[in-house]
């Protein structure tokens, strides 16, 4: 089954392919257990990409598999150039990096630059020789009341941004959790080691990074030290080191902020971007869930409009569901935007979304709305990340600490540890989901291969249709309102390709009229099934939907002026 | 004109939503100058209508556009055929549904010259698209209004009459006032005959795309409550309290701008004494109209008779006159107000006097409880249904309140005698209405009449 490592490359030459790519995040420790220990590695994963292949991916985020104490989830990197050794080595990894290409799939992989673990060497040598290389590499101080202004950002754990160091007799600087001292950008040596770090993986051909936590890199006195002009310098000077040495890479930011300052993190937009590639757009996610449960389209719809255009050949990354809990950080202390008091007074969104769920709970296994959020995902602005297992409609297990709940492995087979591993089943690093409506029993892959209709097959085609239609990853974004708040109606246009993509937020069936004089003639062609649909004519176009109900349609561009008639002068 | 074609005017006028009153008696067309130039075909140009009506005629504003053949794209348009001077026959079609005659109608905004008749005034700085496609919008009920190109909208009135029209003269005076809570004014179209200044027959402004109406968003609110079991409003997703809030912002911010730049004065006894008699008198002519009435008179007109009591001096100002859901706009970036032409069935200078802005909250107050009731109506022995309406009204009225007196300060409002004869007179006018043109909604403002009287007593 599997492809033979170094056959002919089938990425495509396009520098900006990422702007049409769909991403698959995909933990390496719940995927694919090849060795029978428990614990999913790389060489299970390198197993899986005929299934990604033909799922429609085009590139893996991987999230950190550095060693690591693994007390964040193994964004406390110990080595920023190895593997973590219960997932694999080295050669495993280069072996999945070249067999993602030669199945068409290019690689991302996390990259922690704002901090360490207290474990990693730097970390050791900076608090044992303070006088030594490493000495300056973290941000020492006696006191503990430098940079009052900087907020403490995981408050249920941390008091203080401050944390004291018994080993060097001082306080070392940290923005998350205390056994993650912040590196000191400040010292140009750091940069070096960033960079080094970077570049052994862009040797082993990895396609680009996502960067953890890029808006704390500094700090300086008076601030908060977010969003500094040194962080984006740094990152410029990233930029331009991966594109004179590895030009096609990209650098994928998370910056949990307002869409306005988040395009900040592209760079200068004279220069068609400099910084970041791609940046999340995280907002976008909170507010499907919120449209949806309001049956309003207004959501979604103010959102887009707050949302500033970004240079030429930059691109948001867009999600459903991913790793992390639905974060809050931007909801407290912005009220920038009603839309969060409100979201935060819901008694039933509190209780769902605020919490660590899939895509499938959340929606409570209901596959009319799982198809419509996942319609929005594929034909929104920006590329879209998927989240593995949220194709076949996964549950979670929220029994489970921390954010282990949706990190559960995946499940292939209705057979012994859902096929997920040999393992004896007590011996799995987390166990696999076992409730009568989740169970792997009910949802794996091999049922729903076997079924063309089920949750799998239909997002395959929808990913492929969207492949078909370069509108969604190049093209312009139109609201096109309509007589019905609860619908919501977009132009995605790229040259000739026109798609009009139309959405029912509400479970019931509703009727919507639809502007599209400049249409007039055309005859709209719904995507998945081919079928046209009547020509537009004088009158606003009627469309009625079923609950949950959506359509893609293409639109062809009239070739003249229907109306014919000179204009007066 | 001939008077078969007379007839066909009067049929198409009389299946028109913006005709008042059944059958139309024309007693006049005066046709304006072509619009169109010689040759060009559609031919177009101003038709205005006059009706018989009581107390006074009507007129009516109907642009028409002339082909030598039938035009079938605009069959739902048509109005009849006549017999030109030199015996050519002419298919007439709306001209407002045919795109080709509306870019000869808009045309004037762009030189800002006269033409046709009509003589074209911009606000400021003005670019019409290139391409003049229109698209009449559905669900208006007095006047047409049609989308030019993607941005701006035209809304032609249909009953004209002499003098500037209150909307017209609104939009300018909040467009001064640099008014956020309206879409932009870009012009109007006003007649060069007629009477003295002519009249003002179209506005133009800026479109809200993608905007939909208080009313459509509204009433699926109240359906996604009904459609629960047993949720309280405030449980379902479907809550409409937060754009409710934020309604009530926008209406006090557009109070206060209103009152920053037309007229405004202070009512003392006279003036609530003469405000409790038209209120009285209007009373005594819907019980004439609607006798069910009566059962409540009493208790009615002790609450009129309660405007005497209140604290004076009440302030008044130019007001919107008509406020409801319907005449609120939803757009990307919150909610817009719009149509001030005040109750239509009110002559002008009555629409156009001050008044308390207690009015308009009384207005959207029985906005609230039409949308909740309409939607219950269905199962109207369904006194839980009933009861879980009425809990809807209830909480979006407070919680439109509280909007607007977070941003307007509730001074002046606690006048609940005043907001109360308002919610009387308002829910009197909708019985008569009702009763003529919607008889099986009739029950939900004599609903309120009963439960405002019961309130009153």
């Amino acid at each position: 089954m599997n492809h033979d490592v170094g056959s002919a490359e089938v990425r495509s030459e396009d520098p900006y392919w990422f702007k049409r790519a769909v991403f698959y995040e995909v933990l390496v420790r719940s995927f694919r257990d090849s060795s029978g220990d428990g614990v999913g590695d790389l060489r299970g994963l390198a197993e899986k990409l005929d299934y990604l292949a033909w799922l429609g991916v085009d590139c893996l985020w991987l999230p950190p598999f550095y060693p690591s104490p693994l007390r964040d989830g193994g964004y406390d990197v110990s080595s920023y150039t190895d593997v973590a050794a219960d997932i694999g080595n080295l050669e495993d990894f280069k072996v999945l990096v070249d067999s993602s290409h030669a199945h068409g799939i290019r690689v991302i992989v996390d990259f922690v630059m704002n901090h360490t673990s207290d474990q990693h060497p730097f970390f050791q040598a900076s608090r044992n020789h303070p006088e030594g290389p490493y000495g300056d590499f973290y941000v020492w101080s006696d006191t503990n009341d430098r940079w009052p202004e900087a907020r403490v950002i995981f408050v249920d754990t941390e008091q203080s941004n401050w944390a004291w160091d018994p080993v060097r007799g001082q306080y070392y600087w940290h923005r998350f959790y205390s056994h993650q001292p912040d590196l000191n950008f400040a010292n140009p040596r750091v940069h070096d080691a960033i960079i080094e770090a970077l570049s052994f993986w862009l040797e082993i051909g990895i396609d680009g990074f996502r960067l953890d936590a890029v808006p704390y890199l500094y700090e300086r006195d008076g601030t908060n030290g977010e969003n500094l002009p040194e962080t984006h310098e740094f990152l410029r000077k990233v930029r331009g080191y991966v594109d004179e040495h590895y030009p096609g890479r990209v650098l994928l930011a998370e910056a949990n902020q307002w869409p306005t300052d988040v395009v900040d993190y592209f760079g200068d937009p004279e220069a068609g971007g400099d910084e970041c590639h791609m940046c999340f757009h995280f907002p976008v996610m909170p507010r499907i869930f919120m449209a949806v449960r309001r049956q309003s389209r207004y959501p979604i719809s103010e959102i887009m409009a707050q949302t500033p255009p970004i240079p030429d050949s930059c691109q948001w990354g867009i999600f459903l569901r991913n790793h992390d809990e639905l974060t809050l950080e931007m909801v407290t202390d912005d009220d920038r935007d009603y839309m969060w008091a409100e979201y935060a007074t819901d008694p039933r969104m509190k209780a769902n979304i605020g919490i660590r769920r899939r895509l499938a709970p959340l929606l409570d296994n209901d596959v009319n709305q799982m198809e419509l959020f996942t319609a929005l995902l594929l034909s929104l602005p920006g590329s879209p990340v998927l989240y593995y297992g949220d194709e076949i409609g996964m549950g979670d297990n929220i029994w489970l600490g921390d954010r282990d709940g949706v990190r559960t492995p995946m499940h292939w087979t209705p057979d012994r540890n859902a096929g997920f591993s040999s393992a004896t089943p007590g011996r799995l690093a987390l166990p696999v989901i076992m409730d009568p409506v989740f169970g792997y029993q009910a949802v794996n892959v091999e049922a729903q291969l076997a079924n063309t209709s089920s949750l799998l097959h239909w997002t395959r085609r929808m990913i492929h249709i969207r492949g078909q239609h370069p509108a969604f990853g190049l093209g312009g974004f139109r609201d096109l309102g309509g007589s019905n708040p609860a619908v919501l109606a977009y132009l995605r246009e790229f040259g000739d390709d026109v798609m009009m993509c139309v959405h029912n937020l509400s479970r019931f069936p509703q009727p919507v009229e639809l502007d599209l004089r400049a249409f007039a003639g055309v005859q709209p062609i719904e995507t998945l099934g081919g079928v046209e649909f009547p020509a537009v004519g004088e009158l606003p176009y009627l469309l009625t939907l079923g609950g949950y109900g959506f359509y893609w349609f293409r639109l062809r561009r009239p070739q003249d002026d229907p109306d014919g008639g000179e204009r007066p002068s | 004109m001939s008077e078969p074609f007379r007839a066909a005017i009067a049929d198409y006028l009389g299946r028109q939503r913006w005709f008042a009153g059944g059958a139309a008696r024309i007693r006049e067309v005066h046709p304006l100058p072509w619009l169109s130039p010689p040759e060009h075909e559609p031919r177009v140009r101003v038709e205005l209508v006059t009706v018989a009506a009581e107390p006074a005629d009507s007129v009516y504003c109907v642009p028409m556009s002339y082909y030598s053949a039938e035009h079938p794209p605009y069959e739902h348009a048509l109005v009849g055929t006549c017999v030109d001077a030199e015996g050519n026959t002419w298919t007439a079609y709306d001209a407002l549904h045919d795109r080709a005659a509306v870019r000869w109608l808009v045309d004037g905004f762009a030189t800002e010259a006269a033409a046709g008749g009509l003589r074209y005034h911009v606000t400021g700085e003005l670019r019409l698209p290139d391409d003049v496609s229109s698209l009449v919008l559905t669900g208006e009920q007095s006047n047409t209004s049609l989308v030019i190109g993607e941005d701006m909208l035209l809304k032609v009135f249909r009953k004209v009459q002499p003098g500037r029209n209150p909307d017209i003269e609104v939009h300018a005076a909040l467009q001064h006032a640099g008014s956020h809570e309206v879409a932009p004014l870009r012009g109007w179209v006003a007649t060069d005959s007629g009477p003295p200044g002519g009249y003002d027959i179209a506005m133009l402004q800026d479109f809200l795309r993608t905007a939909t109406d208080g009313w459509t968003y509204a009433r699926a609110s109240v359906r996604d409550l009904l459609a629960e079991g047993d949720l309280y409003a405030d449980e379902v997703g479907g809550d409409f309290a937060g754009e409710a809030e934020r309604l009530g912002v926008t209406v006090a911010r557009l109070h206060t701008d209103l009152a920053r730049v037309l007229p405004t004065v202070r009512w003392g006894p006279e003036q609530l004494a003469a405000l409790s008699l038209r209120l009285r008198r209007r009373l005594r002519e819907a019980i004439a109209e609607l006798p069910e009435l009566a059962e409540h008179a009493g208790t009615l007109e002790r609450a009129y008779a309660d405007l005497g009591e209140i604290e004076h001096p009440v302030p008044a100002q130019r007001v919107h006159g008509d406020l409801h859901l319907g005449q609120a706009l939803r757009a990307v970036d919150g909610w817009r107000i719009i149509d001030f032409e005040g109750e239509p069935a009110k002559p002008l200078a009555e629409r156009t006097a001050p008044d308390s802005p207690v009015r308009d909250l009384a207005g959207m107050f029985r906005s609230f409880d039409y949308a909740a009731h309409s939607v219950a109506l269905s199962d109207a022995a369904d006194r839980q249904r009933q009861h879980r309406a009425a809990e809807w009204a209830q909480r979006n009225r407070e919680a439109f309140f509280a909007g607007y007196a977070a941003e307007h300060g509730s001074a002046g409002f606690e006048q609940h005698a005043l907001l109360r004869a308002y919610e009387i007179d308002k829910a009197v006018y909708e019985a008569v209405y009702e009763k003529h043109h919607r008889p099986s909604w009739l029950e939900i403002p004599l609903a309120a009449v009963q439960r405002l009287a019961v309130v009153a007593a």
